[in-house]
């Protein structure tokens, strides 16, 4: 469990992090996400005390971090892939982490095992590539068994079987009990990962809940509809109340605030014809961009309106 | 690659996780200089500068032993000329010892296993001083061996009963241990391995030789008490010694020499250990 209380830092007059509390809880994967500079990094960095809070306070297992008498046994930490030595090999970066600790040789194999770097163990760490470093960096998070996981973009430059390994581990260790903290900028996986959310923007907690109740309050959810006599239907869908019609084509609609029934019943009463009608259910990505569009540090010049209730294509606003 | 393998981690036994100690982070900081390409080439050439520089020095001085009077050259000193080569090797490895942490990351590592931060700072200079300890030693005798052969020739001997003869061969691994925790030092304050090294050569061999050669009595006695000139009394022959001495009017004992080098070691560790504990990794 983590506990984070007031958490703030400051370098000079900008707050990077701003009197931020949440509680991590066992037995559930919890996402958390941001956009670039929102303070995630420096949270997680505070977490196990490389970076010293301004103020406020975090602890792990009910204990700032550095007071626990043995570390890597409460809490297992990747924070990029580059924690590395590049002239050491895999097996010697895990061989001197283990010894701080007194764990044994048998683990380190352990953990080169699960990570899939056996046949790499020897080779210099220099020489890896972002995912096989990725796989390192999860290893060395792995090393102590810990009770609590913080993983930084763990997914960031792994292949999709990667992928689908890191969210398989990370599911089965949440399910044995353990608190597993993770942050990524993949949407779809986290929303595939992740029970439960904490967003984050500038520096401050904008939603801190289960990931079907931010999904939920995104409340982008409506119809998609084509038909070739669009400004009639649009025109008598709009009669009714909280019912919202926009035009995103010359013969496509979009209406937010009904039910594709309804919708086919009003087409059907008018004589109307529909060549598609879709439901539309907003993603957790709709929902984070809508969260965070006002927070987001560093916007490009190409940003769309954030609040708009059209689909994105992953990475387009970021 | 292992999407298989992945519950194993999770049906073995817990592992067995022991308190962090002191002694098991210089285990993991031996661990952590033994693994490294860049230190075992290090320690060679650390090493190999006493045998080499020994032997040149003494087939020369052989050369023109008939000439001087019986006596004149000190073993020890013939012996243990590769020492201002060694040094520069050795002070290079100790500032990148903590330097190259911060270039690559492995910090972030180091730190979120030993979350106290100073115990780290001791057990890296417990190993680096260990290790120069013993290159130093094997310098000598290496050194020793190697000079060995012209020692009738140029009429000189190395007695180990006579207490000046043990100074100068024990001081070398003592001084080179204590450079190297000097250069150590630095290199935890400035984190970055060119200012490190740039730091600690241009203080021994230009910064120390200029205030030498001006000649103003308070600066040169000023200069005597600089870390390399204090603490290479410790492996000055007693002959030369009272020639230095004499020339800056400064009267550093050997072992006075050698604690004043020390009290700037320590110094600069303090300095080293305030900022490691206050900074951000």
């Amino acid at each position: 469990m983590i506990e984070a209380h007031s958490l703030t830092k400051r370098y000079g007059a900008r707050t990077v992090v701003d009197t931020m509390s949440f509680t991590v809880q066992p037995g559930k994967v919890t996402g958390f996400l941001g956009p670039n500079g929102a303070g995630k990094s420096t949270t997680m960095r505070m977490v196990v005390g490389l970076d010293r809070p301004t103020a406020g306070t975090v602890t792990v297992n009910g204990r700032p971090y550095a007071q626990h008498r043995a570390p890597l046994g409460e809490v297992g930490v990747l924070l990029d892939a580059k924690a590395v030595h590049g002239g050491r090999s895999a097996r010697e970066h895990l061989t001197a982490l283990a010894a701080t600790h007194g764990i044994g040789r048998r683990r380190v194999d352990a953990v080169l095992e699960v990570t899939g770097l056996t046949s790499v163990a020897r080779v210099r760490a220099g020489r890896f590539s972002l995912g096989m470093g990725q796989r390192l960096g999860i290893a060395a998070a792995l090393l102590g068994d810990p009770q609590t996981l913080i993983l930084d973009e763990p997914v960031n430059g792994l292949d999709p079987e990667g992928v689908l390994w890191v969210r398989t581990l990370l599911r089965g260790l949440a399910a044995e009990g353990r608190t597993v903290l993770l942050s990524s900028h993949l949407m779809s996986e986290m929303a595939l990962t992740a029970d439960h959310l904490i967003v984050i923007g500038r520096g401050r907690v904008v939603a801190d809940a289960p990931v079907e109740e931010v999904v939920s309050r995104a409340g982008v959810a409506g119809v998609r509809l084509r038909t070739p006599d669009a400004p009639r239907l649009a025109a008598l869908l709009g009669r009714e109340a909280g019912v919202e019609v926009t035009s995103t084509g010359t013969d496509l609609l979009q209406v937010t605030g009904t039910t594709a029934p309804a919708v086919s019943a009003v087409a059907a009463a008018a004589g109307i014809a529909l060549h598609e009608l879709a439901p539309v259910t907003a993603s957790l990505e709709d929902a984070y961009l809508q969260l965070t569009g006002g927070e987001v540090e560093y916007r490009s010049a190409a940003t769309p309106d954030p609040t708009a209730p059209t689909r994105r294509t992953a990475g387009a606003s970021r | 690659m292992t999407a298989a393998t992945a519950p194993a981690a999770r049906t073995a036994p817990r592992t067995a996780v022991q308190p962090v100690t002191f002694g098991r982070l210089v285990a993991a900081e031996w661990v952590k200089l033994r693994s490294l390409r860049s230190t075992w080439w290090a320690l060679a050439l650390a090493v190999a500068f006493f045998p080499l520089l020994a032997a040149v020095q003494s087939a020369s001085v052989s050369r023109i032993a008939d000439d001087a009077p019986a006596g004149a050259f000190v073993g020890p000193v013939y012996v243990t000329s590769g020492l201002t080569l060694s040094q520069l090797v050795l002070c290079g490895l100790a500032v990148v010892l903590i330097t190259a942490e911060y270039r690559t990351g492995q910090i972030r590592s180091t730190l979120a296993a030993a979350p106290r931060r100073l115990p780290v700072l001791w057990a890296k200079l417990a190993v680096l001083v260990g290790v120069t300890l013993v290159a130093g030693l094997v310098g000598v005798v290496a050194g020793w061996v190697a000079a060995a052969p012209w020692f009738e020739a140029a009429g000189m001997s190395v007695d180990l009963s006579q207490p000046e003869h043990l100074r100068l061969l024990l001081g070398v691994p003592l001084y080179l241990a204590a450079m190297a925790a000097l250069a150590y030092g630095f290199g935890a304050v400035l984190r970055s391995s060119a200012a490190g090294i740039a730091t600690v050569l241009g203080l021994v061999f230009v910064v120390e030789p200029a205030f030498s050669y001006i000649p103003w009595e308070p600066l040169q006695r000023f200069a005597s008490y600089l870390p390399s000139a204090a603490g290479s009394r410790l492996v000055t022959s007693d002959a030369m010694g009272s020639v230095v001495a004499g020339s800056q009017s400064a009267a550093l004992g050997p072992w006075a020499g050698f604690a004043v080098l020390l009290g700037w070691v320590a110094a600069a560790l303090v300095v080293a250990a305030v900022l490691l504990r206050r900074r951000d990794a």
